[in-house]
């Protein structure tokens, strides 16, 4: 592998033997997941936290191959400005993908990676790693919507309870009394339960 | 049990009313956005609009070219970007509308101003601040081996970046300066820990750079062009194809909140509408002095009168709205201008293709007359 090449570092400024990859994300547990998955291969990666202005400085200090960015990250104007600068032209993973099939542009977008390729990197191993990333970010993008609506259907809950002691309290019914009653009213307009009880918290607010 | 949509405006044909997601940047000048949202003038029309608010124009613009956005607000330059294919993919787009003219300013570092006022032997800086200012500093700078002037906008293919270009221009400045992209939410910290010594971006940045005392506000976007488009609504030219009379129907309420935005008093409702944590998350007293035609420029000095800071509508709706050719060819010429697109790589012929492709004046057209009928 290592051909006698006088000082090829500097002479190929994006050597093939290692690929360094730049990951900015904020998500401490998905940057270690992405890490870990590609730590058996001969990639450098390094991570930085959205770093706001001062990314200009670190991506020029470490003049990355690969830069690897949640999507929802305001730096991303930064990164994507970069390419009308001459000194560094880095190419967003999207044209990368131009030739390739679009379904994968479109799942990165969905699933929050964005990434850009700068230089001459060997397509195939971006390929690689854009990969493991979108693997990464797709599975903490299924945990946030799990974790959503969790939380969703917890507040649903507190609303439906809520509404049911008012109408207790109120109109002197049993727990099950104020339970079907709600529950026709939502049949009857055909409305969600939990919009049923919304609607009857904020009246019987104001009769009060 | 629920009763039927009796407005004239319904489309019979299709019935299932799927949503819009309609995407846009929090700045002062999405005030038609969220007037249209706030006082329902989707809903009118039947539709059923999600707003989605973004981080960044690139990822708006991703989001857009891929369909997981179906509709934006764009800042006017990004569709001609798009379909010639700079900076990203090559998606051809449609602009049905103008949203807004003017609404940017440009805001200086104390230190810069200190140091124009004392070259220039001045006491008061004036208001809009000529270029030529900054000739001595430039040349001081050179001379002593220090960095160049460096500025930030917030996006390359924005107007921002041609009115701070064509503002230097004016004194042969634009090569002298540096220009740089930052987010406009880091703009005033990146003021205050000197990375750059100016920026020009939207409202509420300039406004809230002056009351926090970082930054010094020396002109706005008005007194570099006068009445140009700023921010547009555009759609994939795909999807215009697929639903044409959904795109008119966004255009005619989003015409309604424009011409709402006409009456000064209106504005400031607007101002508390958006200082929302949904959409700005800004206090009210950074947001209402622009739409109130008030351009803050330091802390102890008074505000500047400018009529036109954030113009929405006009009269008519052809005046400010109108997606016109015109327009879109201007843009050209800024962009050609600034080095971002060589004329020549492009045929005439293919050029004259796009450009009729983006501005959408049919749908303009359809727009007036769904309103003419309402």
């Amino acid at each position: 592998m290592t051909q006698p090449h006088i000082n090829k570092r500097n002479a190929l400024v994006h050597s093939d033997d290692k690929l360094s990859i730049l990951l900015i994300d904020d998500n401490e547990a998905r940057a270690s997941a992405l890490i870990l998955a590609l730590e058996h291969s001969r990639y450098q990666i390094s991570h930085l936290l959205s770093s706001g202005a001062s990314l200009l400085k670190k991506v020029d200090e470490l003049k990355p191959d690969i830069v690897v960015i949640d999507i929802e990250s305001p730096d991303r104007d930064i990164l994507d400005s970069l390419h009308t600068l001459s000194n560094f032209n880095p190419k967003p993973i999207v044209m990368f993908s131009e030739q390739e099939d679009s379904d994968t542009i479109r799942r990165s977008v969905k699933s929050g990676v964005s990434a850009y390729v700068c230089g001459n990197a060997d397509p195939k191993r971006v390929r690689a790693i854009l990969d493991a990333a979108l693997a990464r970010f797709e599975e903490y993008q299924n945990v946030k919507q799990a974790l959503a609506e969790t939380k969703y259907e917890l507040e649903a809950k507190k609303t439906i309870d809520s509404a049911k002691r008012m109408l207790i309290e109120s109109r002197d019914m049993s727990e099950n009394e104020a339970f079907h009653a709600m529950r026709k009213m939502a049949m009857d307009t055909g409305q969600k339960l939990e919009d049923v009880a919304k609607t009857l918290i904020s009246m019987l607010k104001t009769i009060k | 049990m629920t009763k039927p949509d009796t407005n004239d405006c319904t489309d019979h044909t299709n019935d299932q009313v799927s949503p819009i997601n309609l995407g846009f940047v929090p700045l002062t000048d999405s005030a038609p956005l969220i007037v249209a949202q706030s006082l329902g003038y989707f809903k009118k029309f039947n539709l059923d609009v999600k707003l989605r608010p973004q981080n960044s124009w690139s990822t708006l613009r991703d989001k857009l070219q891929t369909g997981v956005l179906d509709a934006a607000q764009l800042l006017a330059p990004m569709p001609l970007a798009s379909s010639f294919g700079l900076g990203s993919l090559k998606v051809q787009m449609s602009v049905p509308m103008v949203l807004s003219q003017n609404g940017n300013a440009i805001t200086l570092s104390p230190n810069l101003c200190d140091e124009i006022l004392v070259a220039s032997e001045l006491s008061k800086l004036p208001f809009p601040l000529p270029a030529h200012l900054l000739n001595a500093i430039v040349e001081r700078r050179t001379k002593n081996g220090k960095p160049a002037l460096r500025f930030a906008t917030v996006f390359p293919y924005s107007c921002h970046q041609y009115q701070l270009i064509d503002w230097l221009k004016t004194s042969n400045l634009h090569h002298e300066v540096e220009i740089i992209t930052i987010p406009p939410s880091e703009m005033s910290k990146s003021l205050e820990t000197g990375l750059i010594d100016g920026f020009c971006v939207g409202g509420p940045w300039n406004a809230k750079s002056v009351r926090e005392g970082t930054g010094v506000t020396v002109l706005t976007s008005f007194n570099i062009w006068q009445d140009r488009a700023e921010k547009v609504l555009g759609t994939t030219h795909r999807f215009y194809q697929q639903q044409p009379e959904t795109v008119a129907k966004l255009c005619a309420a989003l015409l309604l909140a424009c011409e709402w935005l006409q009456s000064l008093p209106n504005r400031f409702e607007a101002a508390k509408m958006m200082a929302d944590s949904r959409y700005l998350d800004e206090p009210i007293d950074v947001i209402a002095p622009s739409l109130l035609g008030s351009c803050l420029t330091q802390q102890t000095s008074a505000p500047q009168s400018v009529a036109h800071y954030n113009r929405f509508y006009s009269g008519d709706a052809s005046v400010v709205n109108a997606p016109s050719l015109s327009v879109q060819q201007w843009l050209l010429t800024k962009m050609v201008s600034s080095g971002q697109l060589s004329s020549e790589k492009v045929a005439p012929e293919q050029q004259r293709q796009i450009l009729a492709n983006i501005a959408n004046t049919e749908c303009f057209e359809r727009a007036l007359t769904i309103l003419e009928k309402a």
